[in-house]
């Protein structure tokens, strides 16, 4: 193929960069191009040392501002491999094309191999040679261009083919999970309930059994108690798949919740601060079972600030209150979560009713942040917590297609658990 | 005073067995057990029970079903049924004695017995109130 005396079409001006200390070099570089005859013309910015070349690029566009480079390997300031080092690092995607001496062809060989992407050598380097190489360096690097897409592309593909498929494994462990739950609970119920009778039997006897039989009945129903409340909670969990809704002011549910731990509230010593927005729009839940979240939540935010309990109910501060707010607002941003998604969940923009539930207590370590939905993990000591009364609260809040979210406080102390309902209007 | 007869219809025989202690350890009440459902009606007839706490889940006819055959009789539909069962947890029957199914009481297993003593008593009361 000769191009001289045919005209190259490219899409633009091409910019090259060319860094040739020799002038004669130069002017018949400037010539060949001439030549070649490319329509539009190129432009060649000449520099004549790495030096003036660094200059350039960190006042200029940077790398974008250059679709090719031609460098002679030896210039005043920089040799050989150093020369092409420095550049790659300063135009790491843009195509290099040595030019080289006869002297130093070998090398310009070995540049290639370290990611030049051509060289010339000056002694027969015609207007047709530097037509081909521009254009397969410039076309070269449109492809790699294009490839890095369709790479980045593929990546986002498969990143989302990920998070489906982890939320389609989320949501079969949860079915299966709670068909199991069902099944042992059901089980694990007639035993204990024997046992139960048969504790009750012997707390009637209290005057036979002495002191270490009647602590013995205590330790048997403690623990039954604990067996149940497991047990309980896992058919609540295999149970909350059905909701019977209802339109509700959500402020009604909390106030009922409320009144459902005001004795903890009170036992613990916690100041409820209550700050309900007015009128809010209504939102269908199912309100027992609502009530059951909002509870869970309450009850958890009472116990993290146990520690009051101790203190002088005059003396507490903010370090035993527990906030309780709704409001009325627009979505922002949903952060993505892996759990089980619904055609209807919340996005951004959609008009929703806020539930946030604050405490002041020591807030959720970073490494269990992550866990704290899942069923039978438990921070609480042995025996407090059953571990599913937050994945509890997240099934249902699926359910009702709402967004459920727990967090550390940002620049203080405690944890808030925020709440998302859609408003009726808008579902 | 006379005993109160209460009929316990549970395929679980140790956990019917213990009922029936608890219960006649009170002194107050004469207990009958009946661990398959089939027999329920008959031992119902025979027995004559004051109240029955009757299971749900149960081979063959289950709670229901004992309860439908017990409204077809004329001689036995209005005997109190307490519904002892393991399908319900604690927490959905709440911290009251139970909760109210079709008009009977359900009550999750494990029952504490003072509150099936409670439930009993309750629903002995609302029938003397009755008749």
């Amino acid at each position: 193929m000769n191009n001289v005396g045919m005209e190259v079409a490219t899409e633009k001006v091409l910019r090259i960069l060319c860094l040739e200390d020799n002038e004669g070099d130069y002017i018949l570089l400037r010539e060949y191009l001439n030549d070649a005859n490319f329509e539009p013309p190129p432009e060649l910015v000449r520099v004549a040392t790495l030096g003036a070349a660094k200059q350039l690029l960190s006042k200029g566009g940077g790398e974008a501002s250059f679709d090719m480079v031609l460098l002679d390997l030896s210039l005043p300031d920089s040799q050989g491999e150093a020369t092409l080092a420095c550049l790659t690092e300063l135009l790491p995607r843009t195509p290099i094309t040595i030019l080289s001496g006869n002297a130093d062809r070998d090398l310009a060989v070995r540049m290639v191999k370290e990611g030049a992407q051509d060289y010339l050598p000056k002694d027969s380097l015609n207007s047709e040679l530097l037509t081909r190489s521009i254009l397969y360096a410039v076309e070269r690097q449109r492809s790699r261009t294009k490839m890095a897409k369709l790479n980045e592309r593929l990546r986002k593909a498969t990143d989302d083919l990920k998070t489906a498929q982890m939320q389609l494994i989320q949501a079969e462990k949860m079915d299966s999970l709670g068909r199991l739950a069902a099944g042992v609970a059901h089980e694990v119920k007639n035993p204990l309930a024997t046992i139960q009778l048969g504790v009750n039997y012997f707390d009637r006897r209290t005057d036979e059994l002495g002191e270490s039989g009647v602590m013995m009945v205590r330790h048997m129903q403690d623990a039954i108690s604990r067996a149940d409340r497991i047990i309980s909670g896992m058919v609540d969990y295999s149970r909350s798949d059905t909701l019977n809704l209802k339109e509700s002011d959500i402020n009604d549910v909390i106030e009922s919740a409320l009144q459902l731990v005001q004795h903890e509230v009170v036992r613990n010593n916690i100041k409820v601060v209550a700050e309900l927005g007015d009128s809010l729009p209504l939102v269908k839940v199912d309100q027992g079972k609502m009530e059951q979240v909002l509870i869970n939540l309450m009850v958890n935010a009472v116990q993290a600030m146990a520690d009051c309990a101790d203190r002088d109910p005059g003396e507490s501060g903010e370090e035993c209150e527990m906030h309780v707010r709704t409001y009325h607002g627009e979505v922002q941003q949903i952060e993505r979560d892996e759990g089980i998604r619904h055609f209807e969940r919340i996005r951004a923009h959609d008009s929703v009713v806020v539930i946030e539930i604050r405490d002041h207590g020591a807030g959720i370590p970073d490494e269990k942040s992550t866990r704290i939905f899942e069923p039978f993990y438990t921070t609480k000591p042995t025996g407090e917590g059953t571990g599913l009364g937050l994945s509890i609260a997240k099934n249902i809040i699926d359910l009702h297609r709402g967004y459920i979210q727990i967090n550390n406080v940002e620049n203080g102390a405690g944890v808030r658990a925020r709440i998302l309902l859609k408003c009726t209007d808008a579902a | 005073m006379k005993k109160k007869r209460v009929l316990v219809v549970d395929d679980d025989v140790p956990l019917a067995e213990s009922l029936k202690i608890n219960l006649e350890d009170t002194g107050n009440f004469e207990v009958a057990v009946e661990c398959q459902s089939k027999n329920a009606m008959q031992v119902a007839r025979e027995f004559g029970p004051d109240v029955i706490l009757l299971d749900v889940v149960m081979p063959g006819l289950d709670g229901g079903d004992v309860c439908d055959q017990l409204a077809g009789e004329p001689e036995l539909r209005d005997i109190p049924v307490i519904l002892v069962t393991a399908l319900v947890s604690n927490n959905e029957v709440g911290i009251d004695d139970g909760i109210n199914s079709g008009g009977r009481i359900m009550m999750a297993k494990p029952i504490r017995f003072k509150k099936l003593l409670h439930a009993i008593e309750s629903v002995l009361k609302t029938r003397m109130a009755l008749i």
